[in-house]
């Protein structure tokens, strides 16, 4: 069979198929990280000379009126055309508790494919994180791309290890999907899914860009997720400024 | 209770794992023989700065810096952004787009560094 020649299934529908066919294995799942289920979703793409500064807001409430905050500070830069490396510090506040150091984490993003050689794009992200007392993480998150006209599908499926004398040594999985139109440059309306331990939500996220001068940008995000299982949290709010340069 | 769902997960996340790589196999067999067309930077300008081609179609731009600084290949219409150290060469794949015109520009020379493709 020649499968370049093969129309039955274009490549679009097979994306399509992939995405559909990923959100409904992973719904029944309920078993991933035992950190925030929503959180930024990655794309497999590296730029050369990229450095960026990046602040993350996360704020989760669930019906006991039991809120939390949580703060990212990041500084990413690329190490070579394929390889981009972000260390963070970050904080946690529960109810009305002070905002308090809660772990540092580091990740190194690896492009893969060159955007649009294949029917997909994709990447790796490796992350490893280290909580306050001893609870580490170490994640491999697989990143997938494709684009149909102004519609751009995202997918991460990661495979998540916990150990640490303050948590049980445990393999998870979490899945993130986001479909985004490309509206304007401003402004780009998206909408997210997640999957992770005792969470499944879904919700709207809108994004845009500024440049501020040659090789400047300030990026930014603001999303919510309603939960879709009784366990999780009723509501999430995140949010991302991004200062490239 | 966790560890057991971890066990019954993990077949799942293997065959889900399978399954993209197999696509990931197959994804190369969907980009032979796309068209080739050479850009070159130079004094921060695009050479040649229109480019004309076919609608629907992947394309390989191969863009060489000719420049002794880096260039950023920026456009939102294409959805691509790509940095070009200089003196080197580097691939943009574009496409498949519908007929039209999609601008783009040198970003750390947007005065200078300007061109566009149009689709027919």
């Amino acid at each position: 069979m020649n499968l370049k020649n093969h129309k039955a299934f274009p490549a679009g529908i097979k994306i399509s198929l992939l995405f559909i066919y990923l959100c409904s294995f992973f719904s029944p799942l309920s078993l991933l990280a035992d950190g925030s289920v929503v959180s930024k979703i990655y794309h497999p793409y590296v730029q050369p000379l990229e450095k960026e500064i990046e602040l993350r807001t996360l704020y989760e409430k669930d019906d006991n009126n039991n809120d939390q905050q949580k703060v990212k500070l990041g500084y990413g830069q690329s190490l070579s055309d394929s390889w981009f490396g972000e260390i963070y510090l970050i904080a946690h506040k529960d109810g009305g508790d002070a905002f308090a150091i809660e772990a540092y984490e580091a990740e190194l993003k690896w492009q893969i494919t060159e955007q649009g050689e294949y029917a997909a794009d994709w990447g790796l992200l490796f992350e490893l994180e280290k909580e306050e007392g001893d609870a580490w993480e170490a994640a491999s998150t697989l990143l997938v791309e494709h684009q149909w006209g102004r519609l751009i599908g995202a997918a991460n499926l990661s495979a998540i290890y916990e150990w640490g004398d303050k948590i049980d040594d445990e393999l998870e999985s979490k899945l993130a999907l986001q479909m985004r139109y490309r509206h304007s440059p401003r402004f780009e309306p998206a909408i997210e899914f997640f999957s992770g331990q005792d969470y499944k939500g879904i919700g709207p996220l809108i994004m845009g860009r500024e440049i501020l001068g040659p090789a400047r940008r300030l990026r930014w995000e603001l999303g919510a997720s309603f939960a879709i299982s009784s366990d999780s949290p009723d509501l999430t709010i995140k949010t991302a400024l991004e200062y490239e340069f | 209770m966790r560890n057991n769902h971890c066990l019954k997960a993990w077949p799942e996340l293997g065959k889900s794992a399978a399954w993209l790589f197999v696509f990931l196999l197959l994804s190369p067999l969907t980009q032979a023989g796309k068209p080739l067309i050479e850009i070159t930077i130079e004094q921060h300008l695009f050479v040649p700065s229109e480019i004309i081609i076919p609608a629907n179609t992947k394309v390989k731009l191969r863009v060489h810096n000719r420049d002794a600084t880096p260039e950023e290949f920026e456009s939102w219409e294409l959805n691509r952004e790509k940095v070009i150290m200089g003196n080197s060469s580097t691939t943009i794949f574009i496409g498949p787009l519908s007929p039209g015109i999609y601008p783009f520009f040198g970003e750390f020379n947007p005065k200078t560094a300007q061109g566009k493709v149009i689709v027919e």
